[in-house]
Order: structure tokens, then sequence, then C-alpha cells
């Protein structure tokens, strides 16, 4: 990113592209809309671009980046209305729709996380997209989120749980 | 759970469902941003216009000096057209025959000022001046003026007051302005931990 702020446009290519699959994935998970999805994508790059001179080696650049991209989502929810709260030992909206099923190999198993992993209450599995997608500690997801080490590790504790769940994995 | 605890299985699961990437004409879109050069007057630029409206808002909010020439002089520049505002330096000149032409010069000069600060007293107080002014345009002044000294604080206003400035649009039941506001904030400090509200 220092190099990219010094004008080395190639800087910028290295990094759009090491961080591209993961972030979009972040976001099309956490808003389940691809069109929105890209939307939101597309503005988190676009502020990554015009915050250039103002970055400063504080934290790693994935921090950093998932911090602008906390901060947009953050603000697409309370736009809509949604407040993020954290939902720890109780039920997510939807969560009841996944009944324990026979155990089932392969596809039928995937499904499953990927419904159990979209019904995650929006902490958790934010916490669990920025602990698998971005490789982030629990540390470094405490502070792109602005919560305590221990609120990201107890949603990262609660999110694991449910979706073993899901795998038929108790 | 420590850091490095994982669970494998669900890791491995999740693993299986990443395919999507961002679509090719998007991954273009970024990166002909990206290589834009940011233009080297923006900075420069954004600097001198927040100094001419300071300079502006300040000018307007100076307490305005009783000065007796201009209140004097004031009605008859309401009834004067404006071409005859060139007339007082001949005059004067006429009535000074033997002084040189710095001396005419200093006399334009102060007429000039006069002139000015006529203009100025009577755009700040059309009211206090002529009875029959309209008050709308007064209000409108004012009005703008309550934009730009907003706006000016905001500008001014370090992160964190800038953030109570929001919590008290929130109390205050504006939660549009304070929306706004906050969307404003997060695109000038993007990486700003914003602390949660309590819940």
């Amino acid at each position: 990113m220092l190099a990219y702020r010094r004008g080395e446009a190639g800087a910028f290519e290295a990094l759009y592209a090491r961080h591209k699959g993961p972030l979009y994935r972040f976001v099309l998970r956490s808003v389940k809309e691809r069109a929105l999805a890209e939307e939101l994508y597309q503005e988190i790059w676009m502020r990554v671009i015009e915050s250039r001179g103002r970055y400063a080696v504080q934290a790693k650049f994935t921090t950093w980046l998932y911090t602008i991209a906390h901060h947009r989502l953050t603000d697409h929810w309370r736009k809509r209305g949604l407040q993020l709260v954290d939902a720890e030992g109780a039920d997510a909206v939807g969560h009841r729709s996944f009944e324990p099923e026979p155990r089932a190999e392969g596809r039928q198993d995937l499904q499953r996380l990927a419904a159990a992993l979209a019904a995650l209450p929006e902490l958790q599995r934010e916490t669990f997209l920025l602990h698998e997608e971005a490789g982030m500690t629990l540390a470094e997801i405490a502070v792109a989120t602005g919560a305590t080490q221990e609120a990201a590790k107890s949603r990262l504790r609660y999110a694991l749980a449910r979706l073993r769940e899901a795998l038929g994995d108790d | 759970m420590t850091d490095t605890e994982r669970d494998e299985k669900v890791a491995a699961g999740y693993r299986a469902l990443r395919s999507e990437e961002p679509p090719p004409a998007l991954d273009e879109a970024i990166l002909t941003a990206a290589r834009k050069r940011p233009s080297q007057w923006r900075v420069p630029l954004s600097i001198a216009a927040v100094l001419v409206l300071a300079v502006g808002v300040t000018l307007r909010m100076l307490p305005q000096r009783p000065e007796a020439e201009s209140v004097a002089l004031a009605p008859q520049v309401m009834q004067t057209p404006r071409p005859a505002a060139s007339a007082p330096a001949p005059a004067r000149e006429l009535a000074r025959p033997a002084a040189g032409a710095e001396a005419a010069a200093e006399v334009a000069a102060a007429d000039a000022l006069a002139e000015s600060r006529m203009r100025s007293d009577i755009a700040a107080k059309p009211t206090s001046r002529a009875s029959a002014a309209p008050a709308p345009p007064a209000a409108g002044a004012g009005a703008e003026t309550n934009v730009l000294a907003g706006k000016m604080a905001k500008a001014e206003l370090s992160p964190q007051a800038w953030l109570e400035r929001i919590a008290e649009l929130r109390k205050q039941g504006r939660t549009r302005e304070a929306e706004e506001s906050l969307a404003e904030f997060r695109k000038r400090y993007p990486d700003y931990r914003i602390p949660e509200p309590p819940r």
C-alpha cells in the first residue's frame, strides 16, 4: 500500500489480486445479494483508493481493508434499519429451520453449511468470515470490527458451534 | 479456543464453498480507478476553498461598527444611480487645484474606500438603513451564513467531537441527519474506530 501511495500503480494490482476473492466473498456472504454485494465491494475499494494518501502503517493492510469493509457494511445495515447485535447463545432468525438431518456426505453437507452460514447473526457471520476468508487472528478481527478480543472470540465460538451443528457434528 | 484452534471440518467445508470471484468488468473498473493519478491541485484547492469560506464567514460575523460617515451617506447611495459613483473624484480634484497627481490619487483612493464601506454596510444591514427594504433577503443571508458556519464547524471538528455531534443529533431524534453525517464521517475517516453504542 505504501508503494501504491508513492504512485506505483502495479503495487495496487498486486494487492487487489491478493484480496479480491476473499473480500468479494466476505461482502457477498454478508449481504447475500449479488448486485448489492458488487456495489458495496466496489465502494470499499474506491475508499481504499481515495484514502491512499492517508494510509499509515498502523496495522496490516488486511486489517485496514476489512476495517473499511466493516464500516461500509455497518452503514449498509443501519440504512436498512437493522442493528448489529450480538445474539450469543440465542437462536438466530431462521436457525430453527436447520433441524438435525440424517448425516449425508458431500453436496448435501455443503448446502447445509451454506444455509447455516447465511442464517448466522451478522456479527457472528462477519467474525467467521474474517477468520476463514481473510485469515485474520482474533486480535486483528477485534481491531477491524471495533470489538474486544473476548467478544470476537465469543462470536467465533458460537458461529463454529452452529456450523458444526449444521454439518451434523455436534 | 485459542487463536490457532480451528474447526477443521467446518473450515474444510467452507473452503469447498469458496468459488465466487468478482466479475472481470468489476475488476477492470476498480483497477482503472486505481491507475488514475490523484489531482495535484486537489489538496491545495480544498485548502484554498476552506480559507475563502472561513474569511467570508468571519467577515459576515464581525460586529458592524456604527460609522457616522457611512450612516450619513447611505441614503444618498440608495437614491443615486450606480454610474455616479465615479463623480466625486474629479469634483474633489477641482476643489483643490494646487494639489498634484499624488494628492488626486489619494483622494480617489479615499473615495473608493468610502464607497466600498458604504456598499458593504448596505449589503450587511439592508433593513436598518432603508426602512422600505424587504426582510427576506436578510433572512436568506442569515440562513446561508448558518449553513456555511455549519459546514465550517464540521470541517474543523475533531473526529471525536464530530461523533459527539452525531450522537447529539440522534438524541434529538434527527436520525436522518445523524446518518448522513455519519456517512460523511466514514468517508473522511474510513479507518476510524467508532465505538458501538451501548445496548
